[in-house]
């Protein structure tokens, strides 16, 4: 239990910023696709998947407690940033600390508990779809300029059954991206000395 | 004329506000006459640092999208109706946060939000990853830009039969030269002495002035309005 005492160094920091930033930035592109109401469920397959072979990548950095925590959060904080909700950040309080208890399982090596930490951690994404459920009338009162033909359509395609599916589609595509990103890291990244 | 330079933390305060109001729709529709004041200022800070191109062309759009809405508004139908109405509700709720940010990030200096974030007791744990996350986001994009042509070359595009190849070809070189990159700024990093045990010195000099006050006096009021109104005493 030597590394729980270790301290994150700035080299630590700065990794996390690089690979949230590649991770955000797939997940952006990605997430204007949502304007087209029919991928607005299907993002919570397509962000876990493809955030998956960054994701990956980062956790053969990750050595030391926190590392993911604070990657939750700073996607949290980049939700709120680009207009979305704050349950991003709420969410990601829970999902990235039971990511850490899975890394600090697996003792920051083994590629399963990595895998499992990929699905994990992908929930945050569910996070941006609670206020969908919870209030979809409020939602909606502030995005009437989409017209009302997008306000039906999606609303069509969110009854309350959709919340848990997809909760349990984040976790499942986000294991998805993990194994993808596995196949990936060593197709590519382990021959290259990278990973 | 007084010189027009906010400090970190107001700049950021906007920003929050104008993704809040503009782009999230916090507040709902008593937000409105907010959402428009949100919706200039960004070019109106352009325009104080001399972008004027961008303020203008920013505010085009945006004026553009607001034209057309009010014109067409309820007027048409079906799918293309449908996607006019689409792209201009995007574009008025998009823009306004995409060039405050512009905005932030052009005036900012690293050093500046460090010494920002320091000075609002921001653990170093999230200060750090942030600012490196901003600095990223160019990078990004260039060598985005760059492997991008190259696999057009290539003829690896989206939408060319093989998605797959189409988006694996992208997404690796794009991580292995940001693992290399990120190798060299964690060294430079380190000869600015970011690791170190002591706490850091910083010469950058920021700190509340007459613009700032009114800044902060009108993200006040409009925090103020917004809860009054969510609470039911303004209606």
């Amino acid at each position: 239990m030597k590394e729980k005492a270790e301290k994150l160094n700035g080299k630590d920091l700065i990794n996390i910023g690089i690979y949230s930033a590649i991770y955000f930035v797939i997940v952006f592109a990605v997430a204007l696709l949502g304007f087209i109401p029919i991928f607005m469920p299907l993002l919570t397959v397509l962000v876990p998947i493809l955030g998956g072979i960054p994701f990956m990548l980062f956790l053969t950095k990750v050595k030391k407690a926190g590392m993911v925590f604070i990657m939750t959060l700073i996607m949290g904080i980049m939700m709120q940033l680009t207009g979305m909700s704050y349950y991003a950040l709420i969410v990601g309080l829970f999902s990235g600390t039971v990511s850490e208890l899975i890394l600090k399982k697996g003792n920051y090596r083994s590629t399963q508990c990595a895998v499992l930490t990929s699905g994990v951690f992908s929930i945050w994404v569910w996070g941006n779809f609670i206020p969908l459920f919870t209030n979809i009338d409020k939602y909606f009162s502030t995005r009437q300029s989409f017209g009302q033909e997008y306000i039906d359509t999606l609303t069509s395609l969110m009854p309350t059954w959709m919340c848990p599916v997809l909760f349990v589609s984040c976790f499942v595509c986000g294991v998805i991206g993990g194994l993808i990103g596995r196949s990936v890291l060593k197709k590519h990244f382990v021959k290259a000395g990278i990973a | 004329m007084l010189k027009f330079r906010l400090d970190p933390r107001t700049k950021i305060l906007l920003l929050v506000l104008v993704t809040a109001v503009v782009l999230g729709g916090v507040g709902g529709n008593h937000m409105q006459p907010f959402v428009y004041v949100l919706s200039v200022l960004p070019a109106a800070m352009l325009l104080s640092v001399g972008k004027v191109r961008k303020a203008m062309r920013g505010m085009l759009l945006i004026l553009m999208a607001y034209t057309a809405q009010f014109l067409l508004m309820g007027k048409i139908h079906g799918i293309s109706g449908f996607l006019l109405l689409f792209v201009t509700g995007i574009w008025s709720r998009l823009l306004p946060g995409m060039m405050m940010g512009q905005y932030v990030m052009e005036t900012t200096t690293v050093s500046e939000f460090i010494a920002a974030f320091e000075r609002m007791h921001v653990p170093l744990q999230l200060t750090v990853p942030l600012s490196v996350m901003f600095r990223f986001f160019p990078t990004v994009k260039e060598e985005f830009q760059a492997i991008n042509a190259a696999m057009k070359m290539r003829d690896i595009r989206f939408g060319g039969g093989n998605m797959v190849k189409a988006i694996e070809y992208r997404i690796v070189p794009m991580l292995s030269c940001s693992a290399r990159i990120g190798e060299e700024l964690s060294a430079a990093a380190l000869s600015r002495g970011l690791c170190g045990e002591r706490k850091r010195s910083n010469v950058c000099r920021i700190g509340f002035g007459i613009c700032d006050r009114i800044c902060l006096v009108f993200g006040a009021v409009c925090v103020l309005y917004g809860t009054a109104a969510a609470i039911g005493v303004i209606s």
